[in-house]
């Protein structure tokens, strides 16, 4: 399961393993890793289930999604979506939902493609490093069966700033 | 600041504890580690029981690396407290960090008993889980641990108390690890299995494996289809599927008259079943609107491939593996993965059909008309990743390796001009994203250096670096181009540059422990001593970080009840821990502080005492070494024979631990030499010293012997001069340490010491056979010293025939001999420091007798540094001429390729060679600084 492996790729968010570490000892479930028929790693899901019940807002969060490089293009990070919701939708959750970079335009797109939609924008989410500008993240998300109104993914009018979100 | 305050506070209320530990913890981060301590332990000592003063408490000694002081803290409380259900849990907590399960496990039933809450009962079960897993006794795990927390767990099931999913993991890990298949696969199958829903397919998971502990064939084989029928691209199932299907045959297993062949439902007997199976789901597949799954198609092969293992000539029915892997390429001959999924199945080919197969591929290939050079380039990224992967293909099956010079030249050129024509294909311009053609470029590279190790033609490495800094230039992102560049430096003796590449890399945490290695083997051998020095730093950093860290995550899953995690969490961290890497790292890092400080800063005593070295003990798993590196980082399209084996793989960890070995034997040997400088003269010294002494040469002794024993093994190793592929493991220092005579001479050196205290116990007056011993040493050791000083002598880099030629094996020589110059200069001292003492109460006795013969091994010595100041003197010379020479070498005189189109790659290669040079330059005055100092500290040594 905690495969030691390299990851080169720029895009790619590699987190330390402290972070890992944490998501493994609090939600297992929601750590999902696809090996190809060589042994190569071919893509992972991290994730986790947060939010109050009460107020309708318990949901499957995804922290992270990552597809190596030559196992692109196969439909992976859709399958590793599904199978995130899918544990979402047995916990109950009424979305799931997700943070990515306003640059990101390929992401969007794809998050788009699988049902997803932009429920607000957080202001300067990403701190950036070397002297660039922080950068805006969009909260996106997708219903659960449980949120028969579809109500928790009406977007917001307003972007919100990272210290308003819970 | 925070210390302040505290002191405020501390002035009103004299007593108030909580203040005075937060003192201490500014005391800690402000450097004062002794006064914080013992405020702390003022506090403790007192036994608090208020909240904030314990946890104070708690972060000071955790950043102090004294966790087990936590535990002694929450013992006194909850004896004063004794029905606080917090501060029980917090040394339950407090136990977990320093892994006492017993204790564990008692303070989880303590928890339960006050507040009989399922999770504390448990916590304890678990804890007597792992100590069955941490048992040395694998009995004692079988008969006591496991079985009593079976019975702990059926205590609470039988009371019907169960209530979380964890805890059905946890009953079905004790079950599992008792061997109790049945039991667990009841249980599975029961309502107990009901709660495990979090995690996708648990059951079915957890069932399979118990029906292959079981041997349960059938069973295995109509679950794998089950799952199969529902997601045709799980290929762990087509694994288990045709597995089983195999046992069933060996075993001629026929399903029972009436009714379901076994619970799991229809199970595959035969080969044309299983044939079937897998032709219709390829089917399914090609009906599809949607992007088909290779899953299936990949069935397929493997399928062949069992069948052919197994010599069954059904494998016919699937169809002609060079027509399924055309139809694969037709299919997915698009997506990057092609070459991975298609590369396990390449030797279902026979060798004569390799060219034909490329054919057939290359006509799948959308291609333009030929340009004025002959090529055909494709239209857009999708014919480009066809193009490319018929090359890679052709590349695995060895049909680039096949060609002549003159044909890897042409291919050279071909796929440098599909690179540059691919470059077009790029969207934007952002830094991160690679280049769609980058691969071409890399594969270009990989020939390059074929013919370089073929011909040793030196000129193709240069062109290959040329064109890997071009190709970084537009993908300033590409992993693949830094490793290999980093590579091909260091094989050039060049660390300079590698510095830079390694850094831009932006390796993280578990990445120090796999890649990490690519840098330490070079780094010190090459005489970039302080660029080692940060690199080993890199590494260490993260493995120190994460001793600490692994603690608090095994907590939080006790917390959640992740309990499947916590024996995965502690594998984990002692596979760092016994990580082959850190244990290199530590050690070269050491003796890399010792030769570049000790006797020159600092006394070689007080920087062994300040590294914490000790002779007597070493932390090294010798016997449970993990060797962590990932020799396959770089990638490679070679065929099979060419790749790295298994078999590579144990030769060089075999050969990395001798030589770490060697190194840490060194390390202690400096450190016993260290103290022997120390010890009092047993002349006027009581008996208890004398043993004393006696010890550390024992020691001495006993770590010789064990390096004589350690060189005998390297010299047989380096007697099989073990090649690995080019992409692979770099070889170790073993082979060029024993043939520069460094080992030998450090040997004799060390050795001399014990002489040495021998002649301290026996005086100077009857011991003149000792005496001429010693002086032969002394000789021989010059003598060795020149020898591996003249296989330093010839030109790190030189122009012949307007051609660039290094030899970047002389640098590393020139840094062997330089360490064990340090080697013989700290003996040299030592040897000082014991006939100082002799020669002065010889004068005393002299003044007396007027006696003019002065002790041969007194004349011995003077003769002794002045040979080595010899040596030294043209040691640094010949640095002084390298460098005088390298700097007028003028690499812009050469000529590197003719005509006008190429000057820009030979721009790049120019810049190559720069980086080379200097780094040279940069290598040759850092050793010339260094043997400036220890020329010095040889001038000061007179007795």
């Amino acid at each position: 399961f905690l495969s030691l492996n390299s990851n080169l790729d720029p895009l790619t968010e590699t987190y330390g393993i402290p972070f890992y570490l944490q998501y493994l000892a609090h939600w297992p479930e929601y750590f999902i890793v696809a090996e190809a028929p060589g042994g190569e790693l071919m893509g992972y899901i991290m994730g986790k289930a947060e939010g109050s019940v009460a107020r309708e807002e318990w949901h499957g969060h995804v922290t992270a999604l990552s597809v190596a490089p030559e196992f692109r293009r196969l439909g992976l990070a859709a399958k590793l979506m599904e199978m995130l919701e899918e544990i979402s939708e047995r916990k109950g959750g009424f979305f799931v939902d997700l943070f990515v970079r306003v640059s990101n335009q390929v992401a969007v797109n794809m998050y788009k493609q699988l049902g997803y939609s932009v429920y607000r924008t957080v202001i300067e989410y990403y701190s950036a490093s070397n002297g660039e500008p922080d950068e805006d993240a969009y909260d996106m998300r997708k219903a659960l069966s449980r949120d028969t109104e579809k109500k928790s993914i009406i977007p917001l009018p307003h972007p919100v700033r990272p210290e308003d979100i819970e | 600041m925070a210390i302040q305050q505290a002191d405020k506070l501390l002035k009103k209320h004299k007593d108030l504890h909580c203040a005075k530990v937060l003192k201490a913890i500014g005391m800690q981060r402000t450097g004062k580690q002794d006064e914080a301590f013992n405020l702390a332990q003022e506090v403790a000592t007192l036994e608090p029981t208020d909240d904030n003063s314990l946890q104070a408490l708690t972060i000071l000694y955790r950043e102090m690396h004294r966790p087990e002081l936590v535990t002694k803290l929450y013992e006194a409380a909850v004896r004063k407290v004794p029905l606080s259900e917090e501060y029980h849990s917090h040394l339950f907590m407090a136990y977990a960090r320093v892994g006492d399960y017993k204790k564990m496990q008692q303070a989880g039933m303590a928890l339960y008993k006050i507040v009989p809450k399922n999770p504390y009962y448990f916590w304890s079960v678990m804890s007597l889980v792992m100590q069955a897993i941490s048992a040395q006794d694998e009995k004692l795990a079988q008969t006591m641990f496991l079985p009593l927390a079976e019975r702990m767990v059926e205590k609470m099931v039988k009371e019907e108390k169960i209530e979380a999913e964890a805890e059905v993991q946890l009953y079905f890990m004790i079950l599992e690890r008792l061997g109790k298949c049945v039991e667990a696969l009841n249980m599975v199958r029961g309502p107990l299995g009901e709660k495990l829903t979090s995690e996708l397919q648990s059951r079915e998971n957890k069932c399979m494996m118990m029906y292959q502990r079981l041997q349960l064939w059938p069973e295995c084989n109509a679950l794998s289809y089950k799952l199969l029928l529902k997601n045709p691209d799980d290929w762990q199932f087509y694994l288990s599927y045709f597995d089983s299907l195999f046992h069933l045959m060996d075993m001629s297993w026929s399903p029972s008259e009436e009714g379901q062949h076994c619970v799991e439902g229809h199970v595959t007997t035969t080969v044309a079943e299983a044939v079937k199976f897998v032709v219709d789901r390829m089917a399914e597949e090609d009906k599809k609107d949607s992007r088909p799954l290779r899953g299936p198609y990949m069935a397929c092969l493997e399928l062949i491939h069992r069948l052919r293992q197994r010599g069954c000539p059904d494998d016919k029915e699937l169809g002609d593996p060079l027509e399924l892997m055309v139809q694969f390429f037709g299919k997915f001959g698009d997506k990057p993965c092609c070459i991975t999924d298609l590369k396990i199945y390449l030797h279902l080919l026979p060798p004569e059909q390799h060219t034909q197969f490329r054919n057939r591929l290359e006509e799948l290939v959308p291609l333009g008309e030929a340009g004025e050079d002959g090529f055909r380039f494709p239209g857009d990224t999708k014919a480009l990743q066809r193009h490319l992967c018929v090359c890679q293909l052709s590349r695995a099956l060895g049909l680039q390796h096949a060609l002549d010079t003159e044909g890897k030249l042409s291919l050279i050129a071909q796929l440098k001009a599909h690179y540059h024509h691919g470059l077009r294909f790029r969207k934007s311009c952002l830094k991160t994203e690679l280049q769609f053609s980058d691969m071409y470029c890399l594969m270009a590279a990989h020939v390059y250096i074929d013919l370089w190790t073929e011909n040793g033609d030196e000129n193709m490495l240069w062109q290959c670096l040329g064109l890997l800094e071009e190709g970084l230039s537009f993908s300033p992102s590409n992993a693949q181009f830094k490793l290999l560049l980093l590579l091909l430096f260091c094989r050039l003796g060049a660390f300079q540059p590698v510095v830079d590449l390694y850094s831009s890399l932006d390796a993280k945490h578990v990445q120090h422990d796999t890649i990490g290695y690519l840098l330490t083997r070079y780094a010190g051998s090459l005489g970039q001593f302080a660029a080692a020095s940060q690199s080993c730093n890199f590494s260490l950093r993260f493995f120190h970080s994460n001793q600490k860290d692994t603690s608090e995550y095994i907590i939080q899953a006790y917390k959640y009840g992740a309990f499947e995690k916590i024996p995965e969490f502690i594998a984990f961290r002692t596979r760092l821990n016994q990580s082959l890497h850190f244990a290199q790292v530590r050690t070269e890092r050491m003796l890399l502080d010792l030769y570049t400080e000790a006797d020159i800063t600092l006394s070689l005593e007080e920087s062994v005492k300040a590294m914490g070295v000790c002779a007597e003990e070493e932390d090294i798993p010798w016997d449970n070494m993990r060797d962590n590196r990932d020799l396959t980082v770089l990638v490679s399209w070679d065929p099979k024979d060419r790749e790295l084996t298994e078999e590579h793989r144990r030769l060089s960890l075999e050969e990395e631990s001798v030589w770490l070995k060697v190194r840490s034997l060194t390390l202690r040997l400096l450190a016993s030499l260290a103290l022997l400088g120390h010890a009092p003269s047993p002349r006027n010294s009581d008996k208890t010293n004398e043993n004393g002494v006696t010890t550390k040469s024992s020691t001495l002794q006993n770590l010789l012997s064990q390096l004589d024993q350690t060189l005998q093994t390297a010299a047989r190793i380096t007697e099989k001069q073990t090649k690995y592929p080019f992409l692979g493991p770099p070889s170790s220092r073993l082979a060029s340490a024993l043939s520069s005579g460094s080992c030998h001479c450090q040997a004799s050196a060390l050795r001399l010491s014990l002489t040495l205290q021998e002649l301290e116990t026996a005086g100077l007056d009857d011991s003149s056979e000792l005496q001429s011993q010693i002086c032969n040493t002394f000789k021989s050791i010059v003598v060795q010293l020149q020898e591996m000083l003249s296989r330093c002598k010839g030109e790190v880099l030189e122009m012949k025939d307007r051609r660039l030629k290094t030899q970047p094996s002389l640098l590393e020589t020139l840094v062997f001999f330089l360490e064990t110059v340090c080697v013989v200069l700290w003996v040299a001292s030592y040897s000082a420091n014991v006939l100082r003492p002799l020669k002065s109460s010889l004068q005393k006795k002299k003044k007396k007798k007027k006696d003019t013969c002065t002790p041969v091994v007194l004349c011995g010595f003077q003769e002794w540094t002045s040979g080595l100041q010899g040596v030294v003197t043209q040691a640094l010379d010949h640095v002084k001429a390298q460098e005088a020479q390298l700097t007028t070498l003028k690499l812009a005189a050469l000529t590197l390729e003719e005509g006008d189109q190429q000057t820009q790659e030979c721009g790049f290669t120019r810049v190559a060679m720069d980086k080379v040079q200097s780094s040279y330059l940069g290598s040759l005055q850092e050793l010339g600084d260094l043997l400036r100092k220890r020329a010095d500290s040889l001038k000061s040594l007179k007795i």
